[in-house]
């Protein structure tokens, strides 16, 4: 499988996607095409592929993406992430992967492979795309490896030797701060032998899939209209509660949905229909353009869909590490799978 | 009647070059509506000469002359008299990962840019100067497109929080290049977000030639006419500026004719909150009207094929209109209004209504057999025209704040003046200009919680 300028578009839709709404992938992915036109295109290969003691650099950028609109990329980034971990870890770094599939994280892989010349690992450690560094499956699987190299392509290189994943994860964003808001970020010391039962395998596939699909492989929920949307901002985090009103087929139904970042909760007359860490995207209505979380507006035509959440989020620890309960939502998960068969048809 | 209280305003269009006289109140005087001529000097001439004016003597010339064209979306669609940019940003070691103008269509790019480069130089989001500015790497660059570039856009990385490189370099620029080549740095025709900041200050800078076009295509007019009326251009929300201001910021003049014209369907049908369906002779465009002003699309918007994040109306272009080929016209028109989701009933606006203008606006009732409520107001044939003649002036501000209730009203403050101080550039009354909405947008997970807060400030010309 290779990632070429024919590819790239069905995979960021594909992305965006698995993003949930967390993020735009528009700039991404004219990085993207930039760096497979102007250094060729990127080989995915199967996590099984890498040698057990070689090196995979699971990469992408941590900070806000209003900076990351405004402070471009040099491109040059993961060349510096490369040669920190393989002069600490030493071991060549046979691949790349992103450690975020959902929204740009999942695009900027592509951009730092094409332009090193090494292929990317069909895998990621989200599945889809969580605020959090703490929400890795790595962390399910009980890989508790939690260095992290920092740099803002300025010549300045943070290593984080944090404690665990939550030290991991407020260290790297006080770094992530200084450095101006915005850096790429890599996990370190990642080897081929343990990457297999910590990382999300099929990933880059599956976003490949989704995006070449109308409705992304997802269960429809609902097709109607953003009629109501109620924003306001908790800290740094946007909380946000759109009110959907069904059109067409979906004539006289309502359904709330909750978002932060990410879409997290769909709610129809007091039940759940689906809920984080199922993915749940919003689709343009009729071009099938999923809608970012800051780009919802009154007035747009939507589709609902959701698709089940990774293997590994759907146990009782991923639950506790991803589900509504990690955002702060008092409701239970329902699997979007368990409802498939009489939501919608 | 003194001519001194009397504005024309002038549509050219597609297939049909519209004027109206109105006096100082608003009320229409006198209309005319002649078919485009091959030129855009003589459109506006034969529209000028077909409309009937008051008074003897000529007692009855406008004083103000307002023009609505298409004439700059079409130069640019068309890549005619483009001015050569030369393409300058300042954000090394930083943004290689996209350079400038990557993605833009490679004729347009070939035909616009006469050289781009990315220098050292930009700041973070708090306006900490990480790398300063590369003043050798400018000057190289200025000299390696002299002679070529008739205009500079400059884009520094975070310009509308700390704007000081961008200025620097509009100095290098005047002092080497000298004040025959212009320079649009990027704070002052896009908000944050690079990459469209940029795009919209290279548009801008390359509409300088057809600005100058159009600036002579209607002094040109006036002149043979021995009118000594002052001129106004049509700006895409609807409102209108000064012959100087609009040469600065030509970019501000795409789809003007569309905005005026929702702004004159509102005038003329005393309706402030309905969608616009405007019949012409070739196409038909459907807009958003909200409290009297057009809804603008939402950022990124696309100008020939560039991506960028300036203000445009949000409309839907149809092909079909009043001189369509089609056996029946209103069938296929209803078609294709059944295809934009506007009419729909809106959430926002339950029961908005339909006003209907333009040549062919008599089609839109027909078309339409969903018992919708369409408003036909009287003259809606020159509502473009209608709408430049009475057009108010406005200015524009943007800045990026932290979330703190203090600096958001320092900030607000601000912004607010900005506004103010470029609706006056731009021709409104000192006394009478006033900022009528200042939005708050909050930004994502930024380091600390910021919002982005926009000003518009509208006035009645000076």
């Amino acid at each position: 499988m290779i990632l070429d300028d024919d590819s790239l578009p069905d995979f960021a839709r594909g992305c965006a996607i698995l993003g949930a709404g967390g993020g735009a992938v528009d700039l991404a992915l004219q990085m993207a095409r930039y760096a497979v036109g102007e250094h060729g295109s990127v080989e995915v290969l199967g996590v099984g592929e890498i040698a057990a003691g070689d090196l995979v650099l699971p990469c992408g950028l941590v900070g806000a993406p209003s900076i990351a609109e405004e402070r471009i990329p040099s491109g040059d980034e993961a060349a510096s992430l490369r040669a920190a971990v393989e002069a600490r870890w030493g071991a060549p770094v046979a691949a790349l992967m992103p450690f975020e599939i959902g929204g740009s994280n999942g695009l900027m892989p592509v951009v730092w492979a094409a332009r090193l010349g090494l292929p990317l690992v069909d895998a990621d450690t989200m599945g889809r795309s969580f605020p959090s560094l703490t929400q890795l499956a790595l962390e399910l699987a009980g890989v508790h490896e939690c260095t992290w190299l920092l740099t803002d392509g300025r010549e300045n290189v943070v290593v984080v030797d944090a404690a665990d994943c939550r030290w991991a994860d407020r260290l790297v964003r006080g770094a992530a701060a200084s450095l101006g808001g915005l850096c790429a970020a890599a996990l370190g010391g990642v080897r081929g032998a343990e990457a297999r039962p910590g990382v999300i395998e099929g990933s880059i596939s599956r976003a490949l899939v989704c995006g070449a699909a109308p409705d992304g492989t997802g269960v429809r929920l609902l097709d109607g209209r953003v009629a109501d949307l109620v924003r306001r901002l908790d800290g740094t985090r946007v909380h946000g509660s759109a009110t959907i009103q069904g059109s067409g087929a979906d004539e006289g139904r309502w359904v709330r949905v909750e978002l932060q970042d990410e879409y997290l909760l769909v709610l129809e007359e007091g039940g759940v229909r689906a809920a984080v860490p199922d993915i749940i995207a919003l689709l343009a209505a009729p071009s099938g353009t999923p809608i970012p979380t800051e780009r919802l507006r009154v007035g747009q035509r939507v589709r609902i869909v959701a698709l089940p959440a990774p293997e590994a989020w759907r146990s009782a620890a991923g639950l506790v590490l991803a589900g509504p309960g990690a955002f702060g939502l008092a409701v239970a998960h329902a699997p979007i799978a368990a409802q498939a068969t009489h939501v919608g048809s | 009647m003194s001519g001194a209280e009397l504005r024309a305003g002038v549509d050219v269009g597609a297939t049909s070059a519209d004027a109206v006289l109105v006096d100082e109140r608003g009320r229409l005087v006198s209309r005319a509506k002649v078919p485009v001529h091959a030129t855009l000097r003589d459109s506006i001439a034969a529209a000028l000469d077909a409309l009937p004016c008051p008074g003897p003597d000529g007692g009855g010339a406008p004083a103000r002359v307002m023009l609505a064209t298409h004439a700059i979306t079409d130069d640019l669609e068309h890549r005619r008299a483009l001015t050569r940019v030369g393409v300058l940003r300042l954000g090394g070691p930083l943004t290689g990962a996209l350079p400038p103008l990557s993605g833009w269509p490679s004729d347009l790019r070939a035909a616009v840019s006469a050289g781009e480069r990315i220098v050292g130089g930009g700041t973070d989001h708090d306006g900490w100067t990480a790398t300063p500015l590369d003043v050798e790497a400018v000057l190289r660059f200025l000299e390696a497109v002299a002679g070529d570039a008739g205009a500079i856009a400059v884009t520094s990385v975070f310009a509308p929080v700390a704007p000081e490189q961008e200025l620097e370099v509009v100095a290098l620029v005047r002092r080497e290049l000298g004040a025959g080549v212009a320079v649009t740095p990027s704070q002052e025709v896009g908000s944050i977000g690079l990459v469209a900041r940029e795009n919209a200050s290279v548009l801008n800078a390359t509409l300088a030639g057809p600005a100058e076009h159009l600036a002579a295509a209607l002094t040109g007019a006036l002149a043979a006419r021995g009118m000594a009326a002052e001129s106004f251009f049509a700006q895409n929300d609807g409102t209108i500026m000064v012959f100087e201001h609009a040469l600065r910021f030509p970019v501000l003049m795409i789809d003007g004719d569309t905005g005026v014209s929702i702004r004159g369907a509102a005038q003329l049908s005393g309706v402030a909150d309905a969608t616009v369906v405007d019949v012409g002779g070739s196409h038909t465009e459907v807009s958003v009207l909200v409290h009297g002003f057009p809804r603008q699309a939402t950022p990124p918007t696309e100008v020939a094929g560039v991506s960028s994040d300036f203000r445009v109306p949000e409309r839907w272009s149809l092909p079909v209109g009043g001189r369509t080929d089609a056996p029946d016209r209103a069938a296929a028109l209803g078609w294709e209004l059944a295809d934009v989701d506007v009419l729909d009933d809106d959430p926002e606006q339950p029961g908005r209504p339909i006003i209907a203008v333009g040549g062919a606006a008599e089609l839109v009732a027909q078309a339409l057999t969903g018992g919708e409520e369409v408003i036909r107001p009287a003259y809606g044939d020159v509502a473009g025209a209608f709408g430049a003649a009475t057009a108010a002036v406005s200015g524009h501000a943007d800045v990026v704040c932290a979330a703190d209730p203090q600096r958001l009203e320092a900030a607000t403050d601000q912004v607010s003046g900005e506004a103010i101080e470029r609706a006056i550039h731009a021709g409104a009354d000192p006394a009478r200009v006033e900022v009528v909405d200042v939005e708050q947008v909050p930004l994502g997970h930024l380091v600390e919680p910021a919002f982005r807060l926009r000003a518009r400030a509208v006035g009645p010309c000076a």
